[in-house]
This record gives structure tokens, sequence and C-alpha cells, in this order.
């Protein structure tokens, strides 16, 4: 009995010696993208940061608002933006790496994740360009309410963000094939929603502006013109 | 300049009539001609228009087929002031100037004037007679009217630049040969085609030269053709070139001793009787607008005294910033401006209810002592710019973390 339980464990674990020689070609061969992603990743983190340095993107997206002023322990955009880089390009790696072995699960997984790797990168840049873009328009949209006089000028600032925002975030997720029939449908919904308010704030926000723009262009029938030019006529140069 | 070159330069007196293509500006440009030889007789004018393509200069016989009456001629209108490098006739003015060897040149607006007025004399006999090289106009005009000129760009060219020139965009010039050769020659044509050729571009180059530069009194100012801008598009268009030039010639103007008075020629002053009627309450309603909804955007310029003190003058009754503060903000955003804290046409447009709010305390004061009052009120602007100066060479000298 001991020699037929000693046969069985030999067995046993030349049949797991067998199975990880066998799988460790594929591992040293994983394990050697895996590496070569990670310097890959390095370098490319690298090159963007020089590259976002080269370009003053900090300042820039500061300047333009999409990003709030620098402070201790928090990271700039090129930081980010470099991290993100170097992420992906580990993560790419990485899957590549798991093509490798010739298992039907893994190689699976890992090439349809590779084929998706694309789409998932190009929804990302757009919400993120979006979330850029509507911190410039809500920062626009305001000055210019502000400026025109309009009370509600906070709110359609902000309506304007979520506008670009929802825009951004339904191509994003239209691009990865996410929910296509509900996105747009709720898109539809929420898009309308938020313009109907704007109108109506605009509306009753500048409807003494549009009273003013009336009076000075279509003058009541029989009334004289003022007897002094008022702040229209005036050149402020 | 040099005598010798004014006495090289044989050609004929050189006029840039500028004005909308609409005006008429062939036809008054050779009125313009005839004003100038009738003025300076024995010389030889040329009056010229710009050509179709915005380009170059065309004698206004030539212009519309040789017939004066023609409306073909220039895109600006300079009496707006605040011009930009690339729609500026500037640079087709002293290219054809040099060409022709002219004595003297000038920059004339094509709006008709006040009969009676020797407005073209004075503006080219500094030139033509007294040997000056930069001649800068100044207009009557009542004090409500170029408030952006009264609150910026007099006082704050005047601090800067140490000299006191009223209207330092006042559209027109006029110049002497030796100077326009070296604004021809100066690398800001390719370096800067954007801010070249402006208004302030020309009058900062006049400042911080060597060449001999006055002001003159032109009469009343001629009506641009244009319907009055926004203010927060007038504060686009001419601050950011005035901020511009502060940023090009810093290292300059932070040496500048204390303003000095300029030669002047003519008879200055504002006009009589009641001008443009100014709603200093709207203003008022507009600056504290702006302190409830832009405080996010002045907290990236403004110091939180400078914030306290705005936040303080909103609340007060009447509404208006004393001009000590109006100063200090303006001396702000020109540093912001310049660090590229904001991007420059949301900064400058940000500062629109700021200077509407200053514009609120000035409309009321002008309402009290008309314009008597206006000419002292002037000189407190000043002062109070004066006194921000070692506040802007400050700030400007250390933009690196720009934290107020």
């Amino acid at each position: 009995m001991w020699d037929e339980t000693g046969r069985i464990f030999i067995a046993a674990f030349r049949r797991t010696e067998e199975a990880i020689a066998g799988l460790l070609p594929g591992l040293l061969a994983m394990l050697a993208i895996v590496l070569a992603a990670v310097l890959l990743a390095i370098l490319v983190r690298r090159i963007v940061r020089r590259a976002c340095e080269r370009l003053e993107l900090d300042r820039r997206l500061r300047a333009w608002g999409v990003a709030p002023p620098p402070a201790e322990g928090r990271a700039g955009p090129s930081h980010l933006v470099a991290r993100f880089a170097g992420w992906t390009v580990l993560a790419i790696g990485f899957l590549a790496g798991l093509s490798v072995f010739e298992t039907s699960t893994s190689s699976g997984v890992s090439a349809r994740l590779l084929a998706y790797a694309p789409h998932a990168l190009i929804g990302t840049v757009l919400l993120a360009a979006g979330a850029g873009l509507s911190r410039v328009v809500e920062r626009s949209v305001l000055i210019g309410a502000v400026n025109m006089g309009l009370q509600s000028a906070r709110l359609l600032g902000l309506g304007a963000r979520w506008l670009v925002l929802i825009v951004a975030t339904a191509m994003a997720l239209e691009h990865l094939g996410l929910g296509s029939t509900t996105m747009t449908v709720a898109f539809g919904i929420l898009f309308g929603g938020i313009v109907l308010t704007l109108a109506l704030a605009v509306g009753l926000g500048a409807k003494d502006a549009v009273a003013r723009s009336l009076e000075r262009h279509l003058p009541p029938a029989g009334e004289p013109p003022p007897a002094r030019p008022d702040e229209h006529d005036v050149h402020h140069l | 300049m040099p005598d010798a070159d004014r006495q090289t330069a044989g050609g004929p007196i050189l006029l840039a009539v500028v004005g909308s293509a609409s005006a008429g500006l062939a036809a008054r440009a050779a009125e313009v001609e005839a004003l100038a030889r009738a003025r300076f007789p024995g010389r030889e004018v040329v009056a010229c228009v710009t050509g179709d393509a915005g380009t170059g200069l065309v004698p206004h016989g030539e212009a519309g087929g040789g017939a004066p009456g023609t409306d073909r001629g220039g895109r600006v209108d300079t009496v707006a002031g605040g011009i930009p490098g690339p729609a500026s006739p500037l640079g087709a003015l002293l290219r054809e100037a040099d060409r022709r060897a002219a004595p003297a040149l000038a920059l004339v607006a094509g709006q008709p004037r006040e009969d009676g007025i020797d407005w073209l004399g004075a503006l080219l006999a500094p030139i033509v007679e007294e040997r000056f090289d930069f001649v800068c106009p100044a207009y009557r005009r009542h004090p409500a009217e170029g408030a952006l000129t009264t609150a910026i760009v007099h006082p704050l060219m005047r601090m800067a630049f140490g000299r006191d020139l009223r209207q330092p965009l006042g559209g027109e010039a006029a110049l002497s040969p030796a100077f326009a050769r070296r604004l021809l020659a100066d690398p800001d044509w390719r370096r800067d085609p954007v801010h070249a050729g402006s208004d302030a571009w020309l009058v900062a180059k006049a400042l911080t030269g060597e060449e001999r530069l006055c002001q003159a009194w032109l009469g009343p100012r001629p009506r641009a053709t244009a319907d009055p801008e926004e203010p927060s598009e007038t504060l686009v268009r001419a601050l950011g070139l005035v901020f511009r030039e502060l940023e090009r010639h810093a290292p300059r103007w932070q040496r500048a001793g204390p303003p000095r008075p300029v030669p002047t020629f003519g008879d200055g002053g504002f006009l009589p009787g009641d001008g443009p009627r100014l709603p200093a309450e709207r203003y008022a309603r507009a600056l504290q607008l702006g302190q409830r909804e832009l405080g996010e955007v002045w907290g990236l310029v403004l110091s939180p005294s400078t914030r306290l003190a705005i936040a303080r003058a909103a609340a007060a009754d009447p509404v208006a910033l004393d001009d000590p503060l109006w100063a200090r903000i303006v001396c702000d955003f020109a540093v912001a401006h310049m660090a590229r804290v904001v991007e420059p046409g949301q900064l400058l447009r940000s500062l629109t209810p700021l200077y509407l709010g200053w514009l609120a305390g000035f409309a009321r004061e002008l309402d009290r002592s008309g314009v008597a009052g206006a000419e002292a009120r002037i000189g407190a602007i000043c002062a109070a710019y004066d006194g921000e100066r070692h506040h802007l060479v400050a700030r400007w000298r250390w933009p690196d973390g720009f934290t107020p």
C-alpha cells in the first residue's frame, strides 16, 4: 500500500513538474514582456512629462480654469497625464504578456481586452477633454453673463458646464459601446431639460437687458430723442 | 532727429487718411491734402488711402479708378483707438514714407472735423517746424467720454513710462523720417506681428526711445463711424495692447523716474456743456454682481486684502471704488496678464465690473462737480497710480508662484 501511495505521489509530482515545465517558458516570456512594458512605461512617462513641461501644460490649463491653482500635495495636470500614459503602457504590456499563454481562457480574455483597449483609451480621452472644456465654457459663460448684468450668471455657467459634460460623457459611453439606446434617450432628456432651464434662466434674467436694448433700437413712436446722449453713445476709449 | 536726415528727406509730406470703407475716403483724403498744402505752402503733400487688399497705400487720386469721391479705402477706424497690429496701416505708411523719402508722415482719421480748427497744422507743425520726432494727439472731449483712457490708459502709461501723454491711444500720429526708419527696422514686425504696428506699440516705442516726442491738442475728437462697443470689448481690445507693451518694455520702465511733462502744443481742456449721461446706479449694480459671482477669478489675481476692500466698496452706500484701490487692482491685473495666471481674454473681461464700479463713482463726481472738477479728478487718479508704482515693480519682478 505504501509503495502504491508513493508511486501515485511521484506520478502526481511528475505531472505537476511537467505542467510547470510546460508553463515556465510562457511565464518567462510574460515576465520579459511585462519587464519591457515597465521600462517602456517609465520611458513614456518621462517623455510625456517633459513634453508637457515644454508645452507649459500646467500653466495653460490653470490659465483656462481647467486645473485648480497649485497646492501642496496636489499633483499637477502634467503629472497626471504622464502617470496615465505610463499606466496605459503597463496595462497594455500586461495584456500582451497574458496572451503568451496558450490556454484558451487567458488568451481569449487578453485578446478581447487588447481589442477593447483603443476604445477605452479614446473614451477616457473624450471624457477628460470634455471635463476640461466644460470648465473653460463655464468660466467664459459666467464672465459674459456677469458683464451682461444677468442675475443668474452662476446658474448659466453651471448649466453650460453640465451641458458640455453630458455631451462628452454620452460620446465617451457611445464609443465604449455601453448602453447605447438607453444612453441616447437619457442624453436627449437630460440635454433638453438643461437647455430649457437655461432658456428660462436667460429669459427671466435678461428681460431688463432686452427691454433696454429694444428701447434703444426701437424708441416708442412720437417720443422725442433724449436731450443728452446716454451711456450707449459713449466711447470708453 | 539729426538735421541732415531731414535735409536728405526731400520727398512729399505723406499722409495716410484712414477710415471705414464706406465713408467717402478718397474725397476726404483730397480735402486733407488741400488743407496740408494750404498750411505748409511750398511743400509737396501726398495724401493716401489704404488699398483694396488692406495692404499698401494708394494716393487718393488713384483710388477708385482715379476718381476722388469713390468709396474705396482703409479697413480700420483709427478714431476708435486700440488698433491691433495686423489691422493698422502704420506698416504700409512707414514703407511708403521710406520709399518716397518723406520729411514728415502722419496717420490721419478720415472722419469730418469741426471747421475753423487748424488740427492738421497742430499735428504736423511739431515735426515740420519744431523738429520733434513723434506727435501724439489729444482731443477736447467731455470728461464722461473716453473713461477708459482716464481710468487706466493715461495714468498707467504715465506712471510706467514717466511721460505724461493725455490720450496715448488717440489713433492718429505724426512721425519724423528718422523715427519711421527706426520703426521700420524694428524686429517686432517679424517677432510679434500680432502687436507690431498697433497704436499702443507705436506710443510705447516713442516713450522708450531717444526720440523727441510731444503732444498736440487737435480740437474736438472726430466721431467714430462704428457704434460704441460694450465696455468689456473695449477693455479686451485696448487694454490687452497696453499690457502687452508693459511686458515688452518691462526692463525699461522699471528704471524710469517720476513722470515728467511732455512739450504740448495747442489749447487743451474739456468740452463744456452736458456730456453723455452715465448711469451710476447701473454701474454700481454691475460691481455688486461681479463681487458676488466672480470671486473665483478675482481670487487668482487680487490679494485677499484687495478683495476685502472691493467687498466693502460694493456694500457701501454709495457704491464706488476709490482711486488708490482702483490703481492697485489695475496693477494686479497687469501682473496677472504678464504671468498668464488667467487666459488673457477672460482676465480682461473679468475686469469689467470693477471698471464699471470705478466709473460709478466717477460719474457721480462729474454730476456733482461738473466739467470744472474733472481736471483735479484726473490729477488724483494719476497720483493714486504713482503711489502704486513700487507695488507694481515688486510684483512684476517676482511673478513665479503667482499667489496674490
